[in-house]
């Protein structure tokens, strides 16, 4: 039995190679990963962006520059120009004896509320010396954005995982070889099992070269494998039924968009709803995962949330499973 | 005529297909998300957590006053669990380093102030009032949240103690420095007597709104590019090629035809998504020119894409890593203030903008109109160069 599954497997192997697409499915997450790690620095620097006149004091703009991003222009209409741009800019240009903050008036609460308080500190002379603060500092280098988008690019690998069973099951319905398949001594498990281990090897590669790239390699190794195998499974388990449900390459692909909804819509979930409403996600595995896998990245993760956060994916899993099993056997046959 | 006709029997077939509907019932599932899940004014997830080393009349003096003002409220007590956690703190002066490990777990009581937006009501941020210090400590490391100490000097001056993740930047903790440096209440004074001028030249969108740009341009627009060169492969599959090299028509009215219906599609799509959510807010005469140019655009890319591939599955990895590429743009959409100039080159990038201009009140109509004409032309191109290509590959 395992050799025959062994050998399904490697001839899945050959024939996504020939495709290109496993491929693209490893190359996709990889190239993500490079995009977050040159992503990250600058979305993490994201206070507030001014924009000042060159003609203004020097001590001001320096006084600004300490803070802020700063932008410099030659008169007040271009300074309005740049405010009435799409990103978020605002203007402090001199007017009288003191200053006008100048706002598009689609800024973020916090944009105005920066600049104001900006100004208001360099009008009574402020400086970061003699201060009444002290900081003290946990010393994490990784901001949570980045950890949210590496937690992103490891659902979608998820994803990828299903999305390519469910082209493959396409591809050996239209060249008929289910058909022939069950003419051979190969149990229908067999081929199930042997056709998975393609997606669910090929994505869990890409979520480990990822997370190298990303500089998570300190995460638990033990807690990333258990998580991804688990939430994998479901995954693999959607593919399936998508792809024999499929009567062609255009079902399959439309389906694609099927599988994206829930992942995208736990994702969305778990990082806007507040701590009330997270209950309103427990339904899908995929938010579980995504939990697990939020508090693995930021190394919070403890043993007993990360084991109940998989037991929910792995229940979730099986009622999905023996709802889609008569589909799954009745397209096999 | 002929490319008439030839729309009119494509469109007959998607209507009998699967595909089209299920583009419908997604587009419904969204609007349903839209309405029913996201909150027009969502609240903030934010939290901080606070010790307080003062007398209790000094603390409930600083509250007080944001209460009164209408942007704090207190809430319901909380139950907070401490997790058994080590780590290391550094005091960022002196560089001294404090270590900290506790074993087990611990239930603790905070008092809870909610921080409220005036003018929407939803909440913009949630602090947790907390007895005993090293339990504030304690949850601001494992929540990855801001934690703060109060206290008074021996000459009753307030002092600051931040805790801070170590990712901040060094603008966000000079800030920190300088805000603590005046007297807090001639910064008030000075604070208030800020001049601030608003253009309003531009509307708001509120969160549900927000989105809609977003659900159009990728599950429209761009879905467009996934779609035709599927219900291409499909018909080379089905022998439907072999059957039209036998006709008079020409491969470009067959191309056209196919994206067509793919326009179409997207058009009533879109109109699903947008019309319950916007209402008579946005100008739609524009609203359809963008989603007519945008959609062609990225269809005709992916006829051009899908023409340099043998099969479908080949074509599709291609695609798909091009299709994730084309949502980088959706960061510089959430966070206004990242956006590089290099992100603007993307096609998704003016996609975005232009659909947040043709809803917003108010917006850019000469950005939507220029993008429009940019589209077109451009998916003229990639049309005339994907017929040159499809001219040798689509045959019998």
């Amino acid at each position: 039995m395992l050799k025959k599954i062994l050998r399904i497997f490697i001839r899945d192997i050959k024939s996504t190679k020939r495709e290109q697409i496993a491929l693209y499915i490893v190359f996709a997450p990889i190239l993500l990963a490079v995009a977050i790690t040159l992503f990250a620095p600058g979305l993490n620097d994201t206070t507030v962006n001014l924009a000042l006149l060159k003609s203004d004091e020097p001590a001001h703009i320096e006084y600004m520059q300490q803070f802020a991003k700063v932008e410099l222009y030659d008169d007040l209409e271009a300074l309005e120009t740049r405010v009435n741009k799409r990103d978020d800019v605002v203007a402090i240009a001199p007017k009288g004896d003191g200053y006008e903050i100048v706002l598009q008036g689609n800024e973020n609460e916090i944009v105005q509320t920066y600049s104001t308080m900006l100004n208001s500190l360099y009008e009574i002379g402020a400086t970061p010396e003699d201060t009444s603060a002290t900081i003290m500092s946990f010393g994490k280098t990784v901001p949570p954005l980045k950890t949210m988008l590496v937690n992103m690019l490891v659902s979608l690998t998820v994803m990828l995982a299903g999305m390519l069973i469910a082209l493959s099951i396409v591809t050996e319905k239209a060249e008929n070889t289910i058909n022939a398949l069950n003419v051979t001594p190969l149990s229908q498990t067999g081929f199930v099992i042997g056709k998975s281990m393609t997606g669910g090897l090929v994505s869990l590669v890409s979520i480990v070269i990822a997370l190298f790239i990303t500089g998570y390699s300190g995460v638990n190794w033990l807690m990333v494998i258990l998580v991804g195998v688990t939430s994998m499974l479901l995954s693999l388990i959607i593919g399936f039924v998508q792809g024999l449900a499929s009567s062609d390459v255009i079902e399959a692909a439309t389906n694609v968009k099927m599988i994206f909804l829930p992942i995208a819509g736990s994702i969305v979930g778990y990082e806007l709803l507040s701590d009330k409403w997270q209950w309103t996600m427990y339904w899908s595995p995929f938010y579980w995962a995504y939990k697990a896998n939020d508090m693995i990245l930021s190394k919070t993760a403890d043993w007993p949330t990360v084991l109940l956060c998989t037991g929910m994916v792995l229940v979730l899993t099986l009622a999905v499973f023996f709802i889609a099993r008569p589909k799954i056997r009745k397209g096999l046959s | 005529m002929k490319l008439l006709s030839s729309y009119i029997k494509e469109m007959k077939i998607a209507a009998r297909g699967f595909y089209f509907y299920v583009e419908l019932g997604i587009a419904i599932i969204m609007l349903l998300i839209l309405l029913f899940a996201i909150a027009e004014n969502p609240d903030s997830k934010s939290k901080e957590y606070l010790f307080n080393d003062l007398p209790d009349a000094m603390t409930d003096a600083f509250v007080e006053e944001d209460i009164e003002e209408g942007v704090a409220r207190w809430a319901d007590d909380a139950e907070l669990t401490l997790k058994p956690i080590a780590f290391e703190i550094t005091n960022e002066e002196t560089g001294e380093l404090a270590s900290y490990n506790y074993d087990e777990e611990k239930i603790v009581t905070a008092r809870v102030l909610e921080k409220v937006n005036t003018q929407t009501g939803a909440l913009t941020g949630t602090t947790y009032i907390l007895d005993n210090e090293e339990d504030m400590i304690r949850l601001s490391y494992a929540e990855q949240a801001i934690g703060a100490t109060t206290s008074l000097d021996d000459t009753g001056r307030l002092r600051y103690k931040y805790y801070l993740q170590g990712y901040e930047t060094d603008r966000m903790v000079d800030l920190l420095y300088v805000l603590h440096n005046e007297d807090p209440d001639v910064f008030a004074a000075s604070f208030d007597s800020q001049q601030v001028r608003t253009l309003d030249t531009f509307g708001t969108l509120n969160s549900r709104q927000g989105l809609v740009p977003l659900f159009v341009a990728f599950a429209g627009s761009l879905m467009g590019f996934f779609i035709v060169m599927a219900y291409i492969f499909l018909d080379k599959d089905e022998g439907v090629i072999k059957a039209f090299a036998v006709t008079p028509s020409s491969v470009w009215k067959y191309l056209l035809s196919k994206t067509m219906v793919i326009m179409t599609t997207v058009v009533v799509s879109s109109s699903i998504i947008t019309i319950p959510v916007m209402g008579g807010q946005p100008n739609y005469l524009l609203f359809y020119l963008f989603v007519i140019t945008t959609t062609f655009a990225f269809a005709t890319l992916g006829l051009l894409v899908a023409s340099f591939s043998k099969s479908l599955t080949q074509a599709f990895g291609a695609l798909f890593v091009l299709a994730i590429m084309l949502m980088l743009p959706a960061f510089s959409y959430f966070i206004p203030s990242f956006d590089p100039v290099w992100l603007r080159f993307f096609p998704t990038y003016p996609v975005l903008q232009g659909y947040k201009e043709i809803l917003v009140v108010g917006g850019n109509v000469g950005y939507v109109l220029m993008y429009s004409g940019v589209f077109l032309v451009g998916g003229t191109l990639l049309f005339l160069l994907a017929n040159i290509k499809f001219k040798k590959t689509l045959t019998v």
